[in-house]
């Protein structure tokens, strides 16, 4: 992707693009084997030791497990420059991780949506920050 | 344990956002409900509180505030918050302590004014707080999830626009006729299918707004209250559940959820409606009549199911069928349910118990069911809160 230095996510720790893939950052607990989005939303099994949490990154694709349209803009604190509306927002499934994952669904027909049908993890602008950044958010587009 | 009866019961009418103080409203619900038990403010032993959370301090101390209202008597006063389930709590603790032999006389209530628009988050903190997240990154209003699930259902099942648009017309019928309710418009299968989507598949009219509104609720084991109150009503069982781990359902808040189910949707209602089955001897096929959470249509349908009412993926059939209407066998929410109230976070679960409550004492005018003796209240709330209150005459 283009200028991907001057992109800042709005809220760290969330969406990884250093090595040019875009990929959400997971953590992995070794000893239940449960996924947790964000890393701090812990959902251990009951009775799992919690011993060896550590970070991982999502793959770049999974499938669309549900979506809605949403026709009014998001209150704030949400932001875009841009009017977004009527926008997708796709619930995508990452098999291996047995986790399904929330996300705006951007550059996508909403027309075409089809539960089942393959995403990739992207990047979505927001907007422009007074240092001239690009504040993105994690997103997903039909592969 | 002792036996706990409901002898007072009072209500402010649900309404828009007001610039009242919301203890006013609490004390017109509690004023309401002194008089329905007909008994003196000194009576109550204790105060169970249901927090306002957008009240500051004020609304986080609501017990104390209201307790200063009708005059301090140094009795207990304990304020909680299980979302929209707190009414659920409020009257859960009020039963214990009187089921324990601790008091013998307790007042149970909430009151809520809403803010404008939308419910969003408390704090900046995104590390601590996942509200901050889904309002800032991910575009996530709470009707979102709702139509997540909904469509997942609709793929999964036969649920169709026109089953979700019939529960808006039962429950528009229904709130016409209840003078606590915020709308009291009827619709037509017409005018919700010719609504426009907030989040498709979700229409405008089949999610309920945000409503101020107040409600109280006396219990007792006095014997000589409960030998003087018009109709009391017993409360066989009034349970909290949490959700389970393996929840495939995708919870109000969260950016995340199972993608293999280990545990039943909606666990946290599952859980805590079997509790309350087993805790009262009573199960759902004694249920004269259901008041459950119908956030939107998706909610009237799934919690059927959750509640373990019908099979899964049943639910439509029932509503079909008219099983749930005012003279089916399960009349569900006749009060009209949230569609026609709307929320109020802290006061709405004790409102169903109420409902609940004057339908067992015959109050209920031309949505009376008849010969009702066992009903159930059942609530939802964000990130795993759920209450099951069962109530026999």
């Amino acid at each position: 992707m283009e200028n991907m230095a001057n992109k800042v996510a709005r809220i760290p720790n969330l969406v990884d693009w250093s090595t040019g893939e875009v990929r959400l950052m997971s953590a992995k607990c070794n000893s239940c084997g449960t996924y947790f989005f964000p890393k701090e939303h812990y959902q251990h099994r009951p009775g799992c030791s919690r011993e060896g949490v550590e970070d991982v990154l999502l793959p770049t694709r999974g499938k669309l497990a549900s979506y809605t349209i949403q026709y009014y803009p998001c209150p704030a604190p949400f932001k875009t420059e841009k009017k977004i509306t009527p926008y997708g927002i796709g619930l995508v499934e990452f098999a291996d991780e047995k986790i399904q994952i929330t996300g705006i669904i951007t550059e996508t027909d909403l027309k075409t949506l089809k539960i089942g049908m393959e995403m990739e993890t992207t990047l979505l602008e927001m907007y422009t920050n007074e240092e001239k950044q690009q504040v993105v958010t994690w997103a997903f587009k039909a592969v | 344990m002792r036996d706990v009866y409901i002898i007072g019961t009072g209500i402010h009418p649900w309404m828009g956002f007001s610039e009242q103080v919301f203890a006013d409203f609490a004390a017109v619900a509690v004023d309401g409900a002194l008089k329905d038990a007909d008994i003196e403010w000194q009576k109550i032993q204790a105060i169970m509180a249901g927090i306002f959370i957008y009240g500051g301090n004020a609304g986080h101390l609501s017990g104390q505030y209201l307790e200063s209202i009708f005059g301090e008597t140094g009795i207990p006063v304990v304020n909680v918050y299980n979302a929209c389930a707190t009414g659920s709590a409020s009257i859960r603790m009020a039963y214990n302590s009187i089921a324990a032999g601790e008091t013998d006389t307790a007042l149970a209530f909430g009151a809520d004014v809403s803010p404008k628009g939308f419910l969003t988050a408390k704090s900046d903190n995104a590390v601590q707080d996942r509200d901050v997240i889904r309002w800032k990154m991910g575009g996530l209003p709470n009707p979102i999830y709702w139509a997540l699930e909904c469509r997942k259902r609709m793929e999964k099942y036969d649920t169709t626009e026109e089953d979700l648009a019939l529960v808006k017309v039962l429950m528009s019928e229904y709130g016409s006729k209840n003078a606590h309710a915020r709308f009291k418009k009827t619709y037509s299968l017409e005018e919700v299918l010719n609504s426009v989507y907030v989040c498709d598949p979700l229409r405008l009219y089949e999610i309920c707004p945000v409503s101020t509104g107040a409600a109280a609720v006396i219990v007792t084991a006095d014997k000589e209250l409960i030998a003087k109150a018009d109709n009391p009503v017993k409360i066989n069982a009034t349970t909290m559940g949490s959700a389970m781990y393996g929840d495939p359902t995708i919870r109000i808040s969260a950016l995340s959820c199972p993608s293999v189910a280990e545990a039943p949707m909606l666990s946290e209602s599952y859980s805590a409606s079997r509790q309350a089955y087993e805790k009262a001897g009573i199960g759902p096929e004694d249920i004269d009549l259901l008041e459950l959470p119908d956030n939107s249509s998706w909610h009237y349908l799934v919690y059927l199911e959750t509640c373990g009412f019908c099979g899964e993926g049943e639910a439509d059939k029932m509503l079909r069928d008219g099983l749930t209407k005012i003279g089916g066998k399960l009349p569900v929410n006749p009060s009209g349910g949230f569609s026609s109230h709307g929320e109020a976070l802290s006061a709405q679960a004790l409102w169903q118990v109420i409902e609940c409550s004057n339908q067992l004492r015959g109050r209920c005018g031309e949505r009376q069911v008849e010969g009702a003796k066992v009903a159930m209240a059942q609530t939802y709330g964000l990130m795993g809160n759920s209450g099951t209150t069962i109530l026999s005459v």
